[in-house]
């Protein structure tokens, strides 16, 4: 098949980190070994060229909104670079940064919260002129001349996003309005300014299905007449399947997996990407299936997991994939708060916080009882244990009454070229 | 079967300075032991509304009538200590937002300990005791009992919510939007939940949720409101393949999904709750509108057995 036309490279990340300093009492802060940092985005990289619509698809707290943030320079990047229009602009500020503003827009969720209640519509879209105004070469921001030229550019793009009759819903609060209405007005204000590149954050997962259709289909419009480039962040797959080019899968600040729609709904490759899919309802209750669902939640941003920061959870796990000394604990807490399956292993392997962990290790000072007992205890539980993590071990041993666990440290995980996607996943490597 | 909950001629109308909003308005619906009962419509349906006048926790002031029979007992003559008391021992409610209903100053442990001995004259032992079983069986760790709200995840707090619901095992469990603020894995995982509770203690369940896949997969019936109008009743498979409400065709028609070739939406928006409109609520919206539509209000007829709808031309859908 024919590759698409590719337009001008719109955006560009190479390596962004984004990580935010961990909030927490002075005394606890100068105990710390480390910084303490949530690293919400850590090493993303991707471009969107013009007139593609970028899906960027995964759960909350996985990094999506920081993408989208720091792509339009309302938060540094700790490191890395953004090139927009081939221009370097992870450093830039004051004067530069405010003309660029222009050029990219953000919308948020929550229309209701994007709009000042007290702001008749009209004045709210057009406000974007006003600021920029001395950019239009307009000095006398006061003058009618550039008063009626706001107001008919605001009356236009009020049509162009289907917000009509216009004239009537100038004048209109946001109180007036339906959500749908709402999620337009913000649409045409972030137009106003003609910008190159739009980031939608979850821009229509407030709105009703009934309504949710027809701000997807003004974004196409807007994409087919103007030509307007998309960074489209959703966690909804099925939304995305429809409105995106290209997707890119995230999961705990990286991007997991990445390549044409089209090919990731027809056979996604990595292990989340198809998690995520699975969960997408089928509104046919003759076909309800049982799911084979990730165990878990999202793991905590701060300390994210070792090698494949999917692995706790990932159906497919290997025993290379990044087994670590607190996966133990966390299966024996597990283990323990099941009195069916623990028995009196408390007595020996409890209570949980007597364990250490530190990397691929994890340890127990035994009780003056029998440190062999412990040992013992630790393999049993071992072949209850998932099978990967009980091949990633390396030894269980002694050493005077402490028992120690060693797991075999990962293999390196690297970003893959599968056909036109590139993978982050060890089955691919 | 008798049905565990019946809902007569229900109206809700909440006193505000602009006029009444008339939130619900003669609403019919039932749900007999162990079935689970989609509530379903756009924002501002009277979905929660509904809810809130099973568990009697509607604003004061709100004028109610209609009646709410639940193991035959009229809820809405009840005194509040009574209601108090059928609280949580019969039916309890999952929020959306379940820092709404935990006390951010107390342990988790205290809440349930509150909440059983509210109800039941045990010894903190058994209290406590039945807290750990409940908590474990929503896979929260015996470990993280005595921790506090804030400690827990979106998910985890979900199911620590749910436990504490069910502690008492009530026979009507109202799940208001129960998923809504979660992850799309950790919402299936949670659903899953619920689905296992019912089966195991015979639980009703009503689910209110704008989702409609999620419908799809979880309910037994459905019941589609507009405007405060019980507009569409009827098994789950009845109403996705055979929907006689055109409001009903609408809603299905515009759900996204993977399969989605083309984009549907309804036409404009919902109508003002004070002064909805005459005839049908739904007709400045409907693509079948007659003058009867406006004129008229279409009565709930049975088309099929079990399958309502109030639209004067639902014979024509079927
Ligand atoms: N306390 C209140 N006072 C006045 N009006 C209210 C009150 N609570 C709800 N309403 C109104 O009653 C109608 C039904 O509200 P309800 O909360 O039941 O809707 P819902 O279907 O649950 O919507 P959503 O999907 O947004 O949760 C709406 O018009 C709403 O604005
Ligand atoms: N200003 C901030 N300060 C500290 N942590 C933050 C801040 N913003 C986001 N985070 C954290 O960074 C991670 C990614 O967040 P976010 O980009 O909002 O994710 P998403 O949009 O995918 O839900 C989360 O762990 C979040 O708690
Ligand atoms: S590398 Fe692949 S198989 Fe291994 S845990 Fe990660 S996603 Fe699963
Ligand atoms: S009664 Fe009339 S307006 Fe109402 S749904 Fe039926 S056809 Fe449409
Ligand atoms: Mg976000
Ligand atoms: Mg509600």
């Amino acid at each position: 098949m024919a590759q698409p036309e590719l337009g001008d490279e719109i955006l560009r990340l190479d390596n962004l980190n984004v990580h935010f300093p961990v909030k927490m009492p002075f005394v606890q802060r100068l105990l710390q070994r480390e910084k303490a940092v949530v690293h919400a985005v850590d090493g993303v990289s991707f471009s969107i060229h013009s007139g593609e619509i970028l899906g960027l698809v995964g759960e909350s707290g996985c990094g999506k909104t920081t993408v989208g943030k720091a792509s339009v320079r309302l938060l540094n990047p700790t490191s890395g670079r953004i090139f927009f229009a081939g221009q370097d602009i992870s450093k830039i500020g004051g004067r530069s940064l405010r003309t660029l503003r222009r050029k990219m827009q953000i919308i948020f969720q929550d229309p209701h919260a994007s709009l000042n209640p007290a702001m008749a519509i009209g004045r709210a879209i057009g406000h974007p002129l006003w600021i920029h105004g001395s950019e239009f070469g307009i000095q006398n921001l006061s003058s009618t001349v550039f008063r009626e030229r706001v107001q008919q550019r605001v009356l236009s793009t009020m049509r162009e996003v289907g917000l009509t009759p216009e004239e009537q819903l100038y004048d209109k609060f946001p109180g007036d309005l339906s959500g749908g209405q709402k999620q337009r007005a913000v649409i045409a204000r972030a137009l106003i300014l003609e910008p190159d590149l739009l980031v939608v954050d979850e821009g229509v997962s407030m709105l009703d299905m009934s309504i949710r259709a027809k701000v997807l289909e003004l974004m196409l419009d807007l994409k087919r007449q103007h030509g307007l480039t998309y960074l489209f962040i959703t966690h909804d797959l099925a939304t995305a399947k429809f409105i995106c080019d290209r997707l890119a899968i995230m999961y705990l600040g990286r991007i997991v997996e990445i390549g044409p729609a089209r090919d990731i709904y027809a056979d996604p490759k990595h292990p989340y990407t198809k998690a995520l899919l699975q969960v997408v309802p089928i509104p046919d209750p003759d076909k309800r299936k049982e799911k084979v669902l990730p165990r878990g939640e999202v793991p905590d941003a701060v300390h994210p997991p070792a090698g494949c920061r999917f692995h706790p959870r990932c159906p497919a796990v290997l025993p290379s994939c990044g087994w670590e000394g607190r996966d133990f604990v966390d299966f024996l807490d597990e283990h323990l708060s099941d009195p069916k399956r623990a028995g009196d292993d408390e007595l020996v392997l409890g209570p949980i916080e007597n364990w250490r962990t530190n990397g691929l290790v994890a340890s127990l000072e035994a009780k003056p009882l029998n440190i062999e007992e412990a040992v013992e205890r630790v393999k049993a539980v071992l072949a209850e244990a998932p099978i990967a993590m009980a091949q990633a071990i390396e030894s269980v041993s002694t050493h005077k009454r402490t028992v120690i666990i060693h797991f075999r440290p990962p293999n390196e995980l690297r970003q893959t070229q599968v056909g036109d996607r590139i993978v982050e996943c060890l089955l691919y490597q | 079967m008798d049905p565990m909950l019946q809902v007569q001629d229900l109206s809700v109308h909440y006193k505000t300075r602009r006029g009444f909003v008339r939130a619900l308005e003669e609403l019919r619906l039932d749900a007999i032991q162990g079935e689970t009962v989609g509530v379903v419509g756009e924002t501002g349906s009277g979905k929660s509304t509904l809810g809130k006048a099973i568990l009697g926790i509607l604003p004061a002031g709100t004028q109610v009538d209609g009646k709410i029979l639940f193991r035959g007992r009229d809820l809405t003559q009840l005194s509040n200590q009574m209601y108090r008391r059928l609280r949580g021992e019969e039916i309890a409610l999952i929020f959306q937002d379940p820092m709404t209903r935990l006390n951010p100053l107390m342990t988790i442990m205290d809440h349930f300990v509150e909440e059983i001995r509210d109800h039941e004259s045990v010894s903190a032992d058994e209290a406590r005791r039945r807290a750990r079983e409940a908590l474990v069986s929503m896979g929260i760790h015996e470990s993280r009992i005595k921790n506090y709200p804030h400690e827990f995840s979106g998910g985890m707090r979900q199911r620590i919510m749910i436990a504490l619901a069910i502690v008492l095992k009530p026979s009507l469990l109202i799940a208001d939007e129960p998923t809504t603020s979660l992850d799309v894995i950790v919402e299936s995982q949670i659903l899953g939940i619920l689905q296992d509770l019912k089966r195991a203690y015979s639980m009703s369940l009503l689910l209110i949720t704008h989702n409609l896949g999620i419908v799809a997969e979880v309910c037994d019936r459905v019941a589609v409101l507009y405007a405060g109008k019980l507009v569409e009743l009827g098994p789950v498979r009845d109403i996705f393949r055979k929907p006689l409400h055109p409001y009903t065709q609408g809603l299905l028609s515009s759900i996204i999904h993977l399969e989605t070739k083309e984009l549907h939406s309804i036409e404009g928006s919902p109508p003002n709750m004070i002064a909805p409109p005459s005839g049908c609520r739904f007709h400045p919206r409907c693509p079948y509108a007659q003058s009867i539509c406006v004129e008229r209000l279409p009565p709930l007829v049975e088309f099929e057995p079990g399958h309502f709808a109030a639209c004067h031309f639902g014979d024509k859908f079927l």
